[in-house]
């Protein structure tokens, strides 16, 4: 998780290429919606990430987590932005709390769709 | 257990196997003609937008927290379809199978049975196979035809519900969903060396709440709903997850969730005509099932409405679909008959 955003996209790219010719740097692009050069460029780390909406993007081409692609490239989504500064401070000491808390303790905290009665 | 993840449900089963994990949406789409013709599979417009029932306790009805589970926002006549996705399984060359059973206000989608516990072969089966089954559009009418999904206000005599129990109770829709047995699913794939290759106001009703909806049966669609290729042993039925998914009318989702809903999707003349494609989908590896005799003999939205001298569908066209686009079994995964917007209004370029 702590590789570079441009190295990452990489092998992901060249591990579904192998499979599947849709996974070229000029389809890939073209797919996303950005030039061929500019992905190489992002590739080789030549210019910092995307914006959010293309990470998206290249997300669901790779069929990779969103969540996963914008921490590697030191971004928070739209969404989740919204969502902190609602509470700033209750979420940054909650997320503060549990940095070192390991997987399982983690995966009490989300909250599950609750089942009733029928 | 099921979490609420970017509106898509996702049922969890990591007692079971880590990638046990199933993922239901719930797509936007456009209301096909309830006219008695065949119509292919419409496009998906995005998804709705899925909330915690309990995190709106004031604004909802008491039955909705007694339920539990989740809502989303439908106009009266939309339509909807269900999205189902698993996640692939390292090794194996497949994703993890799940036994999937649907209802709407308690009333078998597929078999047209009043709600039981468990999944069933006989008389009829009762559910759905994921992944072989990637969308459930309506309810399976005919052997390859469905009813479409179309949301109407529970009480107003139009429902599934309505019609095949005479009650108005429930509304919404079930989804109860089962994973294939671990050792099943590791004899049956065997590890590999990896080759991946009107929109209009809501109709009175004498219901609870005055926003709920139900879905109905709308227009004619080519979909096959396919037999279970495994046993029915096969499926863990001690590993059950169940949702309730609650309807409430579009025009009081504001007041509801503080959120605005989405907008109206087109009609289905207004997409066929600026040449957008429909979509066909193919698998000769499986066997549709029969329709279900129940189910057939229901009114559609439109028949039910001139029985009662209403015209509940507005902007009810009959069209021709000029372009329709072939899906076969072995898309990728994630790849559905998604309209994206990012992408220029070309059939070649909505996402397949």
């Amino acid at each position: 998780m702590s590789e570079p955003f441009g190295q990452y996209l990489r092998q992901k790219r060249e591990t579904l290429l192998k499979q599947d010719r849709a996974y070229t740097v000029r389809k890939f692009a073209a797919t996303v919606g950005v030039q061929p050069s500019y992905i190489s460029k992002v590739e080789r780390e030549e210019v910092g990430p995307p914006s959010e909406a293309t990470i998206i993007r290249m997300a669901e081409v790779l069929h990779e987590d969103p969540d996963v692609l914008l921490a590697l490239a030191g971004k928070v989504s739209a969404d989740l932005r919204q969502v902190i500064l609602k509470r700033p401070r209750l979420f940054a000491d909650l997320i503060r709390q549990l940095k070192d808390a390991p997987d399982h303790a983690l995966l009490r905290v989300v909250r599950e769709v609750r089942d009733g009665q029928w | 257990m099921i979490e609420l993840k970017r509106d898509a449900l996702v049922f969890s089963f990591p007692e079971v196997h880590p990638s046990a994990v199933l993922s239901v949406d719930f797509q936007r789409t456009l209301r096909i003609p309830d006219d008695d013709k065949d119509y292919p599979l419409p496009p998906g417009l995005g998804r709705f937008p899925v909330r915690h029932v309990d995190d709106y306790a004031a604004n909802v009805p008491k039955s909705w927290i007694e339920h539990g589970g989740v809502m989303l926002p439908m106009y009266q006549a939309e339509a909807l379809w269900l999205n189902f996705g698993s996640e692939d399984v390292e090794d194996r060359d497949t994703p993890y199978p799940f036994a999937v059973m649907i209802a709407t206000g308690k009333v078998n989608a597929v078999s047209g049975g009043t709600w039981r516990n468990g999944i069933h072969r006989r008389p009829q089966q009762d559910y759905v196979v994921v992944p072989e089954q990637p969308w459930l559009d309506g309810y399976c009418v005919e052997k390859g035809i469905i009813r479409q999904f179309v949301a109407m206000p529970l009480g107003a005599g139009y429902t599934t519900e309505e019609q095949i129990t005479g009650k108005a109770e429930h509304g919404g829709l079930q989804i109860v969903a089962y994973p294939m047995k671990r050792d099943v699913f590791e004899r049956r794939f065997p590890k590999h060396q990896r080759e991946r290759v009107c929109y209009s106001a809501p109709m009175p009703c004498c219901c609870e709440a005055p926003s709920s909806m139900g879905l109905a049966p709308g227009g004619r669609m080519r979909q096959e709903i396919y037999d279970d290729p495994y046993d029915i042993s096969d499926w863990d039925l001690d590993h059950g997850s169940r949702c309730f998914v609650h309807i409430t009318n579009s025009m009081v989702w504001r007041q509801v969730s503080g959120e605005n809903p989405p907008t109206t999707p087109p009609t289905s003349k207004e997409y066929t005509d600026a040449g957008l494609p429909w979509f066909e989908w193919y698998d000769d590896k499986n066997n549709p099932l029969a329709g279900n005799e129940a189910l057939a003999g229901m009114k559609s939205v439109v028949q039910m409405g001139t029985q009662k001298g209403d015209v509940p569908l507005p902007e009810n066209q009959s069209v021709t679909p000029q372009h329709v686009t072939a899906l076969r079994k072995g898309l990728r995964r994630g790849q559905v008959r998604e309209f994206e917007e990012q992408k220029t209004r070309d059939s070649q370029q909505i996402y397949m």
